[in-house]
Parts: structure tokens; sequence; C-alpha cells
């Protein structure tokens, strides 16, 4: 990959997230809502709303307030939240593990066991194993995330008691090293299935999708006439559709963190999802102006490893 | 003679069988030590500083780790805490608190008066938002003639003092922590040092708050357990799952659909209270904008009082865990509560003829004209704004059900509280509205903002009616300057059968919450945000 390409492709990237920035900053502070009354609560008296007004420069004028964030944030400060009293960077930081491990494994999961349906159902089409794989990968598709991590919760945790009800660990027990990762991925396995059952359809329709229409290519026909083992014939037809499977992918990794709100607060999970919930709802906006560019950065940057990955998968690209 | 001899036996069966049955119940509420008590949350507090905010996140959570001068009975009574004793001088305008000897902040400090004054003076009097407003205006001065006596001034004879100098209300902060620093962004914040039950321990944000016994609590014997834990649960039916699965041990709400499977399972004990650190003894009330011409008008007031069955909202909306309002101030502050008022009854035909002798007729379908309505234009319709929170919906369906079959249509406004406070309080656009005003522990703090024409202001949750009564306000007045109980009690009681004349507001149902606890653990005081001083659980 030449040089100059990634330059170009970094470049354009900047002016992306500055636009973003004030975008967001804009949509905010233009929504109706009064932040201070979420922070003083009911009881205050008109004086004491004035005195948080202005403790938090939200007297000043609009523009003179994105000013400053600006060159604050020119300067690496994101600010301090409004509800939490510390540097926003902090906020978001401690919940990016959380988030990180959930939405990595769900889609991680999903991908690999995307993937093999498609396999098996293109390899079984209009059979009936086939049939199973849309339905249940559809229903799964269909049903909204805090519905089934509720029936998750019934049947797999209350019911049989394999699984805890929420948190990432056992507030009973404070356990180090391999006992606490077991005690993690134990809390970890039912958000992580209903996350995963919500974003499987996608993968494994593309994958099945693919195959078929490879099928019927000639370089496949050309290979199963030569006697390749069908196995081989799948693998080799395989790469050919991972290209839009991996776009797919790609582009999903934002909307798996909107997914993630709802998981996360059906299951407790302490992640991202909760804090920008719970920040929307108080009206934190620098918390919520420092989730969204990173948010803004993150996709931005997904688009552009993602573009970056296509020439590993397809030697036909090149990059001008 | 033989008969005497049955009887006998049978008496020592009885005692025999009985026994047991006794011991065991003993022994289910002799205190044992050790052990952790999970308790759920429903969000993250942000911070453990109660003293700088009324946030009920942040006082559930960190109430256990601080006291307040005095604490509440399961009354609402003061009682002792960090000062043993008190007194009341010159009518209510003084008043002198004589402070515990020997206790230190879980630091290992002492504790003195200049910790009082410090958290009134440079704390709670600027960042409390219910003491600031309340006692702001009124207090003199603090003074500390020695490090055991604190004394108050007021400027005036100010009567809900007592009531408000609990952990809730009034939590005393460390001053050797806190002096010449920002409160709201001091790191003690996050790691904080009280004179409470328990010790922070550590805060892990979005999951847990860590609390540990504190040995050296002032009171013998307290607290039971060897550590405490908020685990932040946020949906309250995960919370009930949690109960249910052993993971949680304390929960301070029921969801209403869920209320009647834990209520009833006899794994569980439940209590009702209307005491919450966010706000206690809360009513639903409707608002009338008394500035918009169709509701100016007393008897369209009272048609839509009458228009609505209160007991639907009780029973449809709460599940039954509350009660039917039955004067303008809660019955959870029985002193003051003005039993047996005749507020409207539920009487379709009554709101129909108050209608009609307005001039609010019934043509067609659909809502009714004006026909002569003094200030409305004829063919108006009747036809009203309803704000509510969207977590208050189901009120509003209500409300336009009901008020619908009598001819008055209702349009639904759902607004986010941050839009819906600006709207009401500020712009002042909308007709009616459902508000959960909290009276709190004395009228003084949550009554008077909702009928004193001096709170019609664009602070939220004050007059939103805009009601207008000089003689309402004459008696606010008299009240908070009125120390002796008896005497308060008859001026609210005077104050409520105007504003019940008056109706600018109509109180739909007092809302309580039901704590829920397994039945293996014990000494949970549901009235107190020091819940779990004297909690303990048996595994």
């Amino acid at each position: 990959m030449p040089p100059r390409y990634l330059l170009r492709r970094l470049a354009q990237v900047l002016p992306t997230v500055a636009g973003l920035l004030v975008l967001n900053f804009c949509i905010i502070h233009l929504a109706p809502g009064d932040p201070v009354i979420a922070l003083g609560g009911e009881h205050g008296d008109a004086a004491y709303y004035a005195f948080l007004r202005s403790r938090f420069g939200l007297d000043r004028p609009l523009p003179e307030q994105l000013l400053t964030y600006v060159a604050n944030v020119l300067r690496g400060d994101l600010g301090t939240s409004f509800v939490h009293g510390r540097s926003v960077a902090r906020v978001i930081a401690e919940r990016i593990p959380a988030t990180l491990l959930l939405v990595f494994a769900a889609l991680a999961l999903s991908s690999v066991v995307g993937v093999g349906l498609g396999v098996l159902a293109a390899s079984h089409r209009r059979r009936p194993t086939d049939t199973a794989v849309n339905a249940v990968t559809l229903l799964g598709y269909a049903t909204p995330p805090f519905w089934l991590g509720q029936v998750a919760l019934l049947l797999l945790a209350v019911g049989t008691g394999w699984f805890p009800v929420q948190g990432m660990t056992d507030a009973r027990g404070q356990r180090a090293g391999l006992a606490h990762l077991l005690d993690v991925l134990h809390h970890l396995a039912l958000p992580v299935l209903v996350l995963t059952l919500s974003e499987l359809a996608l993968t494994t329709r593309l994958v099945r999708t693919g195959l078929l229409e490879a099928f019927e290519s000639d370089y496949v026909r050309a290979a199963r006439a030569k006697g390749l083992p069908e196995a081989s014939v799948v693998r080799h037809a395989l790469r050919n559709v991972m290209l839009p499977v991996i776009t797919v992918i790609g582009s999903r990794a934002g909307m798996f963190l909107s997914g993630a709100v709802l998981v996360e607060v059906v299951f407790a999970w302490p992640g991202l999802g909760r804090l920008l919930l719970s920040s929307l709802l108080s009206r934190d906006y620098p918390v919520l102006l420092g989730m969204f560019l990173g948010i803004s950065v993150a996709v931005v940057l997904a688009n552009l490893i993602t573009d970056l990955a296509y020439a590993r998968l397809d030697p036909r690209i090149r990059y001008q | 003679m033989h008969c005497r001899r049955l009887t006998v036996l049978t008496l020592l069966l009885s005692v025999v069988m009985v026994q047991p049955a006794v011991f065991s119940a003993r022994a289910q509420d002799q205190p044992v030590r050790g052990g952790t008590i999970v308790v759920a949350i429903v969000a993250d507090p942000g911070h453990l500083n109660p003293a700088i905010t009324t946030s009920g996140a942040t006082h559930a959570a960190s109430e256990l780790i601080y006291n307040g001068l005095l604490g509440r009975d399961d009354q609402g009574d003061p009682v002792p805490e960090l000062a043993e004793n008190w007194q009341v001088e010159q009518g209510g305008a003084l008043y002198r608190f004589r402070l515990r000897d020997g206790v230190k902040w879980h630091d290992g400090k002492p504790f003195t008066a200049g910790d009082v004054k410090f958290t009134f003076e440079e704390v709670l009097l600027k960042f409390h938002a219910r003491t600031r407003a309340s006692m702001g205006a009124l207090l003199a001065g603090i003074d500390t003639p020695d490090d055991r006596t604190v004394i108050f001034r007021f400027k005036q004879p100010y009567a809900p003092l007592l009531y408000q100098l609990d952990a809730t209300e009034a939590p005393i902060i460390a001053r050797h922590l806190y002096q010449g620093s920002d409160p709201q962004t001091n790191p003690a914040n996050s790691s904080p040092i009280g004179t409470g039950p328990f010790k922070f321990v550590s805060y892990t944000k979005g999951t847990e708050i860590r609390l540990a016994r504190n040995s050296t609590y002032f009171k013998p014997g307290l607290p039971y357990p060897d550590a405490l834990v908020m685990r932040v649960i946020p949906d309250l039916s995960v919370q009930v799952l949690a109960l249910e699965n052993g993971e949680a041990d304390f929960l301070w709400e029921l969801p209403g659909p869920l209320l009647s499977r834990i209520t009833s399972d006899v794994r569980f004990r439940t209590v009702r209270t209307g005491y919450h650190p966010g706000g206690s003894n809360c009513i639903m009330t409707m608002s009338f904008n008394l500035e918009r011409p169709i509701l100016k008008e007393v008897r369209v007031r009272q048609a839509i009082a009458h228009a609505l069955d209160r007991q639907a909202f009780l029973s449809q909306i709460l599940f039954g865990d509350g009660k039917v309002a039955a004067a303008p101030i809660s019955s959870e502050i029985p002193w003051a509560h003005a039993a047996g008022l005749a507020l409207p009854r539920p009487d379709r035909a009554e709101a129909e003829k108050l209608l009609d002798g307005v001039g609010w007729k019934k043509e067609g379908e659909g809502p009714r004209a004006a026909r002569g309505v003094p200030g409305i234009a004829d063919g108006t319709r009747l036809s009203i704004d309803f704000l509510h929170f969207p977590a208050f919906a189901k009120y509003g369906e209500l409300v336009r059900q009901q008020l619908g079959i009598v001819g008055i249509g209702v349009t639904l406004r759902p607004l986010e509280p941050a839009v819906f406070a600006p709207t009401v309080f500020k712009d002042r656009n909308f007709d009616s509205n459902v508000i959960s005003y909290c009276n709190g522990p004395d009228p003084e703090i949550g009554v008077r903002r909702m009928y004193h024409s001096s709170q019609i202001s664009p602070a939220p949750f004050t007059n939103a009616a805009a009601y207008r009564n000089p003689r309402v306000d004459a008696l606010f007045d008299e009240a908070s300057r009125t120390v002796e109980r008896d005497k308060r009690s008859r001026l609210y009681r005077q104050i409520q059968e105007i504003v019940v004349q008056d109706l600018p507001y109509y109180w739909l149902v007092e809302t309580v919450s039901t704590r829920a606890w397994p039945v293996r653990c014990a000494g949970f005081k549901a009235w107190t945000g020091l819940f779990a001083e004297g909690a303990f659980c048996r595994r």
C-alpha cells in the first residue's frame, strides 16, 4: 500500500472529525432540555439554578461555548462531567474495557458462527437445515435485544441457575487472577449470547447468498470438474464471498454499540452504552460530546481499516 | 380428674410443639455478624457526596457512609444521631445542639462542631438544593462556642429545622478534607470519609460501591455485616430477578407489574414507605394552568375532578402500591395531613352539569363547544393539553380516556424531565400536566412551593398552577414561624381547606415505594437513608 494513499486518507479523516465535532455540539445544545434541572434536582430556587448555569458556563452565548469547547479539545481536554465532577476522558475511559469486551466478543462470535451457519445453509440449500438456520437467525434478528435478554435471564439464569442475572463480577466474592477471569467470562456469557443472536442473521444471510451465487460461477464449476473435494471448493468460494461480509462487519461496529446499550441495561453491564443513556437523560453535555467524538472517530477509523483490509483479501484491488 | 390430666398433657404438648417455632422466630431476629449484604441501586451515583446534591442516586448509594446531626424514627420524628440532645430557644429562632463525645471520622480524626459549621456554611447552603432553598435566606448564623456545641440562629422562628437534619437533608462532611477546595470536584467525593456505620472501600464506576463495617462506629455493636455492596442494576425487573436468584439482598423499590409476585412470596419480606432519598412523601398531582382562559374557571376544574376516577389510577398504574390522595398534604406527614376533607368524588353527571352551567355544550361527537362562555369565542372546542414525563404516560392515557367521556378533549404531550421543567415553569406553555410533587419531611420544604404566590417562578417544580391567594400566603408564612406542632397542624388544615375549594391542582394518588429483602435478612429500616445500619443476613 503506497504511503501517499494512507496519508491522503488520514488527511480526509481530520476535516471529517472536525465537522462532526461542531455538528455534535450544535445538535446537543440546540435540542430541548436543561441540564441544570437534572443536576440541581427539583427543590432548588431560581438563584440556585442560575448559580449552576453560571458554574458550568451554560449562561454564556452558544458560539462562545463552542469556541471554548473546540479550543479545549484541541488541547486534549474534553472537559469535566456535570454529573461525575471528574474529567470526561477518565469517565469514558473507565467504561471502555467493559464495552470492548462485550462488543468484540459478540462481534467475533457472530462473525464466526454467522459464517459457519451461512456455509451450512448454502451447502444444504432448500433442505430442512437451510430452513432451520434461516428461521433461527431471522427470529434472533427480529426480536428486540432487551426482550431477548429478559427471556434469556428467565430461562438460563433464574430458571436453571446456570448463569448470573447481572453485572460483570460476583458482588459477594472479590477474586483475582484466573478465578477473576472465569468469573467475568461466566457473567459475559449471557449478554454475548443475546447480542450475538441479534446480529447473527446479517452475516449468515450474506454468506449464504454470496456462496450460492459463487456456486453457480465458472471457477467453482471448474474446481468441481477437476475433482476437488467439496470442502476445498467451499473454502475457495468463501474467500471471494468474504469481501462484502468484512465490509458489513466493519460498518456494523457502530451499530453494535447501539445494540449494546440495551443489552448493557438489561444485564447491568457497566459499559459505554449505559453511560451514554444515563448522560443523555441527565443532559451531561461534556460526557455526551466526548462519547460522540469517540464514536465518530471510531467509525471513521473502522471504515479506513476496512478499506485497507480489502487489499489483503482481494489481490485485484490496487490503491492509488 | 382424667379430663384435667388430658388438659395438662395437651398444654404440655402445645408448649413443646410451639416452642421450636418461637425459638426459630427469635433465632431469625437474633442479629448475625459477618457476611456481605448486596443492595441493588438503580443508577450509578457519579459521586458519593450527598451534601452537594439532592440526587436520589447519590443519596441512596452514600448515606450509610455519613450521619446527620439528627436521625429519623419510623414516624419521621427526630432522634439523636451526631447530636445527643438539643434545645429550642427564643420561640424557635435559636437551636442549640450538644454533640456526642468521641465520634471519629473514618480516617481517625475527631469529629467536632467545626465540621458541622463548615458543612452548612460552605457546602449545604450552597449546593444542597432543599437546604439552600428552605433555610438559606432565614439563617442568621451558626456559632460553635466549643467543640461539642453548635448553635443555629435564625432571623425569625423557623419551625422545620429538626426535620431537616438527617443524612438525607443535611449529611455532615469532614472539614479537614474539604476546606479550601471546590466541594464539587474534591477527590474525596469519589473516596469519601464519613462518620457513618460503613466505611468506603472502593467505587467501580458503573458497577458497584464496596463498603466495609466501621468497627469504631459510635453506636455500640453496629453494624453487623463485614461488608456492604451497592450494586448498580438499572432495570427494576432485573433487580427482582437478582433478588430471586440470591444475588441481591435489598431492593429500594419493586416495579408495579412484579409487585404481587414478591409480596406474595413467603421467601421475601416487603415494607411500604413514603420515604425516598430523592424526595419523600410524593403525590401525583394534576396541575391546572390558571392563566389559561378555559381553566381559570373553577367550575371547569371541579368538573375535571369529578370526571376523574382516582381509584383507577391507583389500581391500573400503581398496581395498588399507594393510596388515593385524601388531602393536598401527604398522609405520610400525619400531623399536617388534613384527614376527612371532602375532595370531589367521581361523578360523571355532576361533571357534565358543571360544564353545561359554564356554557360548554355537547354538540355531536368530540369535545364540547363554547356557547356563551365568558372570554371564549363561541364554537371553541373544550380541549386542553396535558404534559407529562414519558414515564408517566399511563396517567396521560387515563386522563384522556376519562375526560373524553364528559366531552373534554385532551392532547397528550410527553416531555423528558429536562424539557418538561422549562416548558411548564419558564415558558408556561401548557394547560395541564401531572407532576410528582414530593412533600418532603415537612410541608415547609415541599408543599409551600406549590401554593405560595412568591413561588410562581421559572424555578422547576414550584407553583405550576400560578395560584395566588393572599390568605393562603399569609397562612403559610405564619406556619413557617410557628414552632408548636398543634398550631402548625391547624394552620396547614386551614390551608388545605381553602385549596380544596379553589382546586388549583387535583391530587391523584400518593405514591410509595415497596422495599424488599429475603426472610433470611432482618433489621432493615425502610424509612431512613441509614437503612442498613442494623441489618444482617444469614447465609
